[in-house]
C-alpha cells in the first residue's frame, strides 16, 4: 500500500503555471528524493504536501486519508527547513517537544521521554537546556531533525536540509540521515538539487524540470539509463554530441568521425550521443576506433587532471589520472566501450 | 588621527545643541520645582499631595494611560500583523492609513473627534435616531471621549513598533509551527506574539508615555472638569502662572515615567 | 503569507481593518466634510457644498500670518535639523560603542515634551524675559533630530563599511571621501529625515503653545485657541489645508524614497 499519493498536482502562481499535472505514489517507508534545479517545482510539490501552499487542482492522500483541503496541523506530517526554523524563545529540548504537546502525544513523562530519545538519536543528549542561538550551525541542524522525527510522522518531509552545511558535515549528516532511516523506517521526501545527494540517500529519485516529473526510478536507474538530455546532463558530468546514426552501424559525428556501434543498435537517423566523463580514456593516438579531438584547456585537480576537448566543432570535457598527461594544444585519442554508449532522442 | 577629529567636528554642533537647548531647559525646570521664596523648598511638592485634589488627577491620568495603552496594543497587534503579512500592493495602502494620521497635526485629529463626537456630530444623531439616548445627549466632556480620541491618534506608533520587529520575523517559524500540529491562533499565541514581545513593550511604554503627558487632546475632548496631569500642567503654567508648582507637577510627571522606562531600559541593555 | 488561514478568519481580518480604517481616518474625513459645508454649524454630514470657508480663512490675517511663521519655522528647521542631525549621524555611525552618546542623541523622544516645553518656557524668561523665534526654532530642531539621526543612521547601518575604505585605497581625501562616498549614501535617510522635521516642525502643537506670545502664533496654535473658544468652518477648512499638506508630505516621500521602506525603520 502507498503512503502518500499524488494525483494530477496542478499548482498557478498568478498566471505561471510551476507545476503541470504531477503523479506520485510513495510506498510507506520509502525513501524518495525529489531533484531538479531551482525553479523546478519541487520545494512547492513538497510544500503542497505538507499543506502549506493550496493546490490548483489534483489531490493528495496521505495512508489512503485525502487530505488535500485540510491545513498543514491536521495532517500527519513533519517538515524540515532548510533555515532549521527553530523557535528562538524555546530551548533545544522544548523545541523537540513543540510538536509532541501541539498533537498532545502521551503525557507530559512520555513526551519528556520521548524528546530525550530523539535526541540521543541525533546525538545531542546532553544540550537540552540550551537556547537555540547559543548553538552551532551543524548542532541547529541536528536539534530540527530531533523535532522533524520525534512525533514519528506518516510523512516525513526535507527541504534542501543539508545545503546550509559546508562539506564535511554534510557527509557526515547524510552518513545519519541513512542511519536514522533505516532505524525508524519513515517514509521521507527528501527535495535537493544536489544530484549526488540525491543518488547517495535515496530509494527512488525523482527528477522535475519545469514543473513535470523528467524521470524517476532508482539512483541506479536514472544514472546509467537516463532518458532525455535534460536527465543526462542534470545527473553527472556528460557529454552530449548529435550525431548520425546508420549501417554498421556506426555513429556519425558532425565532422565525419565515425564510432561503431553495438549490433544490437537498429534505430536509423539523427540521435544524441551522450558520453559521459567517467566512460571516455585517453589513448595514445592511432588506435584504432578511436575519436580524435584537440585539447583546448587542462586543469590540475590534484590527483586527477581535468580536460576541455574540442570535438566535432563541440567542447567536450573529462577527467583523467596524473600519469596521463597531455598538453593544451596537442591532438589526442579518446575511446569508449561500445556497451557504455547511449543514444538519445534528438 | 584626522578620523577621530572629524568624528568630533561632526558631533559637536548636535551636542551643543542638545545641551544648551534641551538639557539646559530641563534643569532650569528641576531646580524652579525646588526653588522657594526663600531657597530650596519641597513645599511644592507637599502642596500637590496636601488634599485629595491632585493625587486623584494623577490617578486618572495613570488610570486612563492604562486603558489607552491596552486598548491601542489590543487594535494595533492584529492591525500590525495584518500589514506585515499581506501582499506589497495592500501593505503600502495599510502603511498610508496608519502614517497619514500620524503625520496630521494632533490639532487637527482632535477637531474631528469634536465634531464625531459633538451633540449634533454623526455619533450622537445616530443614537439619537435610533431612540437609545435623550435629546441632549453628547459623548464630548466624557472619559470615553479622551480615551477614544487618544487611541487614534497614538495607534499609529504601536503599530509602527510593532511592525518593526513583525516584518523582520521569519514567516518559516510560523510554517514550521503549523506543521508540528498547531492551528494559526495557537501559532499566533505560541510562535508570533512571544517573539513580538520586544515591539509590543517598546509600542506599549511608548503609548504610555505619550498619553501621560498629552494635554491638547484631553483637554479639548474631556473640558475642564476631566483633568489630567498634563492639562493641570498647562494650566498652572498659562492661567495660575504658577510657574514653581508647574515645575514640581512636570517632575512628577518625569519620575513617575522614569519609574516604569528605567526598569525595561536596563532590561533592554542587558539583552543587547 | 502562511497559507491556510482559515476562512472565517480572513472574513474577520477584512472587518477589522475596515473598522480600524475608519477608527483611523474618519477624524479627517469629517473635518473635510465640515470644512465644505454651507451652514455655519458644525455639523457632520454637511448641509450642501460651498468653498466660501476656504475664502474666509485665505482672507483672515490671522491665519495668513500664522501660515507663514508655520512654514518659515518649518523650513529653517529642516535645515538646521538634517545638517546637525546628519553630521552627527555620520559621526555616529563610525565610533565603536557609541551606543550612550546615540542614546543621549534620541533622548529627546522619550522624554515627554511638554516636560521640555515648561523647561524652554521657564529658561528663555529667566534669560530674556520674553519667548522668540529663536527658542521655537531651537526647541522645533530638538524635536525634529532624533528623526534625520535615526533615518540616517539606518540608512548608513545597512551601507557597505568598507566603502570608504576603498575609497581611502583610491587616494581620496577626507573632505572628498565625504563628498563622493558618505554623502550620496547617506541622502535616503537624509531626505527621509528631512521630510520628517518638516511635517514634525509644521504640525507641533506642545512646544509651540507653551513659547508662544501675541506675535507668535503657529498654524496649530492658531487652530488649537479656536477649538478651545469655538469652532467653525473656517478652522475646518484651514485644517483640511494642513490634511492636504500632509498628503502631498507622504506622496512625495512615497515617490522619492518608497513608503514601505521608510516605515521599517
Amino acid at each position: 500500500m502507498s503512503d502518500l499519493t499524488l494525483r494530477q498536482i496542478e499548482k498557478s502562481f498568478g498566471r505561471t503555471k510551476v507545476l503541470h499535472g504531477i503523479d506520485l505514489d510513495i510506498r510507506s517507508g520509502e525513501f524518495v528524493s525529489l531533484l531538479g534545479a531551482s525553479g523546478c517545482g519541487k520545494t512547492t510539490l513538497l510544500r503542497i504536501i505538507a499543506g502549506l501552499e493550496s493546490v490548483s487542482g489534483g489531490s493528495v492522500s496521505i495512508a489512503g486519508r485525502d487530505v488535500t483541503e485540510l491545513p498543514p496541523e491536521k495532517r500527519d506530517i513533519a517538515m524540515m527547513f532548510q533555515s532549521y526554523a527553530l523557535l528562538p524563545h524555546l530551548t533545544v529540548a522544548e523545541n523537540v517537544r513543540f510538536p509532541l504537546r501541539m498533537r498532545r502525544r502521551g503525557s507530559r513523562e512520555e513526551q519528556v521521554a520521548q524528546v530525550e530519545k530523539a535526541l540521543e538519536t541525533v546525538q545531542l543528549g546532553h544540550l537540552g537546556d540550551r537556547m537555540i542561538r547559543q548553538l552551532s550551525g551543524g548542532q541547529q541542524q541536528r536539534v530540527a531533525l530531533a523535532r522533524a522525527i520525534v512525533s514519528g510522522p506518516q510523512v516525513l518531509l526535507l527541504d534542501e536540509p543539508l545545503s546550509n552545511l559546508d562539506a564535511r558535515l554534510r557527509e557526515e549528516m547524510q552518513v545519519e540521515l541513512m542511519e536514522i532511516h533505516n532505524q525508524l523506517g519513515l517514509t521521507t521526501i527528501f527535495v535537493t538539487h544536489d544530484q549526488e545527494e540525491a543518488l547517495s540517500l535515496s530509494d527512488r529519485v525523482v527528477l522535475l524540470n519545469n514543473g513535470r516529473i523528467e524521470q524517476q526510478g532508482s539512483p541506479h536507474a536514472i544514472y546509467s539509463a537516463p532518458e532525455t538530455g535534460f536527465a543526462s546532463s542534470f545527473l553527472g558530468a556528460a557529454n552530449l554530441l548529435p550525431v548520425a546514426v546508420e549501417d554498421g552501424p556506426v555513429a556519425r559525428l558532425a565532422d565525419g568521425q565515425e564510432l561503431a556501434l553495438r549490433d544490437e543498435e537498429t534505430q536509423r537517423g539523427d540521435r544524441m550521443l551522450l558520453l559521459r566523463q567517467e566512460d571516455l580514456k585517453i589513448v595514445p593516438a592511432t588506435t584504432a576506433g578511436a575519436l580524435r579531438a584537440r585539447v583546448a584547456i587542462r586543469v590540475y585537480l590534484g590527483a586527477r587532471y581535468r580536460y576541455m576537448l574540442d570535438l566535432a566543432g563541440q567542447r567536450i570535457s573529462l577527467t583523467a589520472p596524473n600519469s596521463v598527461h597531455v598538453e593544451p594544444g596537442e591532438d589526442v585519442d579518446l575511446t569508449i566501450a561500445p556497451d557504455r554508449i547511449r543514444l538519445l532522442a534528438r | 588621527m584626522t578620523d577621530r577629529r572629524e568624528a568630533w567636528l561632526f558631533l559637536v554642533p548636535g551636542l551643543a545643541l542638545l545641551v544648551l537647548g534641551f538639557v539646559l531647559p530641563i534643569l532650569r525646570m528641576l531646580v524652579l520645582s525646588v526653588l522657594g521664596p526663600d531657597g530650596l523648598t519641597l513645599q511644592q511638592f507637599a502642596r500637590f499631595f496636601q488634599d485629595g485634589y491632585y493625587p486623584s488627577i494623577l490617578w486618572r491620568t495613570v488610570r486612563m494611560s492604562l486603558v489607552i495603552t491596552a486598548i491601542t496594543a489590543a487594535i494595533g497587534f492584529p492591525l500590525a500583523y495584518i500589514t506585515s503579512r499581506v501582499g506589497p500592493r495592500l501593505r503600502l495602502w495599510l502603511i498610508v492609513m496608519v502614517i497619514l494620521p500620524l503625520m496630521t497635526s494632533v490639532v487637527v485629529r482632535t477637531f474631528g473627534w469634536m465634531v464625531l463626537l459633538g451633540r449634533s456630530g454623526p455619533l450622537a444623531t445616530t443614537l439619537r435616531d435610533m431612540g437609545l439616548v435623550g435629546r441632549s445627549f453628547s459623548l464630548m466632556h466624557t472619559e470615553a471621549a479622551i480615551v477614544l480620541g487618544m487611541v487614534q491618534v497614538l495607534l499609529p506608533f504601536m503599530v509602527l513598533s510593532m511592525l518593526g520587529v513583525l516584518s523582520r520575523l521569519d514567516p518559516r517559524l510560523e510554517e514550521a509551527a503549523r506543521t508540528m500540529g498547531c492551528s494559526f491562533l495557537q501559532t499566533i499565541r505560541r510562535v508570533v506574539l512571544p517573539l513580538a514581545m520586544p515591539g509590543v513593550v517598546a509600542g506599549s511604554l511608548l503609548v504610555f508615555t505619550l498619553s501621560a503627558s498629552s494635554f491638547i487632546t484631553p483637554s479639548l475632548l474631556g473640558g475642564a472638569r476631566i483633568e489630567v496631569l498634563a492639562g493641570s500642567i498647562y494650566k498652572s503654567v498659562t492661567q495660575t502662572l504658577d510657574w514653581n508648582f508647574a515645575a514640581a507637577q512636570s517632575v512628577i510627571l518625569f519620575l513617575g515615567l522614569a519609574l516604569v522606562l528605567i526598569p525595561y531600559l536596563r532590561l533592554g541593555a542587558r539583552h543587547g | 503569507m502562511v497559507k491556510a488561514v482559515p476562512t472565517w478568519l480572513r472574513w474577520l481580518a477584512w472587518i477589522f481593518v475596515i473598522l480600524a480604517a475608519l477608527l483611523l481616518l474618519a477624524p479627517l474625513v469629517v473635518v473635510v466634510g465640515v470644512s465644505v459645508s454651507e451652514s455655519q454649524f458644525i455639523a457632520f454630514p454637511p448641509n450642501g457644498f460651498s468653498l466660501k470657508w476656504y475664502g474666509n480663512a485665505l482672507g483672515s490675517r490671522e491665519y495668513v500670518e500664522a501660515f507663514w511663521l508655520s512654514l518659515r519655522l518649518a523650513a529653517l528647521v529642516t535645515l538646521s535639523a538634517t545638517l546637525i542631525g546628519g553630521a552627527a549621524a555620520i559621526a555616529l555611525s563610525r565610533r565603536r560603542g557609541g551606543q550612550a552618546l546615540e542614546t543621549f542623541f534620541l533622548s529627546p523622544l522619550v522624554i515627554p515634551s511638554i516636560i521640555f516645553a515648561i523647561g524652554m518656557l521657564m529658561l528663555w524668561s529667566s534669560l530674556f524675559g520674553v519667548t522668540s523665534f529663536l527658542a521655537l526654532w531651537i526647541a522645533h530642531t530638538v524635536v525634529a533630530l532624533p528623526y534625520v539621526l535615526r533615518t540616517t543612521l539606518a540608512v548608513l547601518a545597512e551601507s557597505d563599511p568598507f566603502l570608504e575604505e576603498a575609497a581611502r585605497t583610491m587616494g581620496a581625501s577626507w573632505p572628498r571621501r565625504l563628498w563622493h562616498v558618505v554623502l550620496p549614501q547617506c541622502r535616503p535617510g537624509l531626505a527621509a529625515g528631512a521630510f520628517f522635521a518638516f511635517n514634525i516642525s509644521f504640525d507641533e502643537a506642545v512646544l509651540s503653545l507653551f513659547l508662544r506670545n501675541p506675535g507668535l502664533n503657529t498654524l496649530p496654535v492658531q487652530i488649537y485657541g479656536q477649538l478651545e473658544f469655538s469652532p467653525d468652518p473656517t478652522v475646518a477648512a484651514v485644517s483640511t489645508m494642513m490634511i492636504v499638506l500632509t498628503v502631498t508630505l507622504i506622496v512625495l516621500l512615497d515617490r522619492l524614497l518608497g513608503l514601505n521602506r521608510v516605515a521599517s525603520t
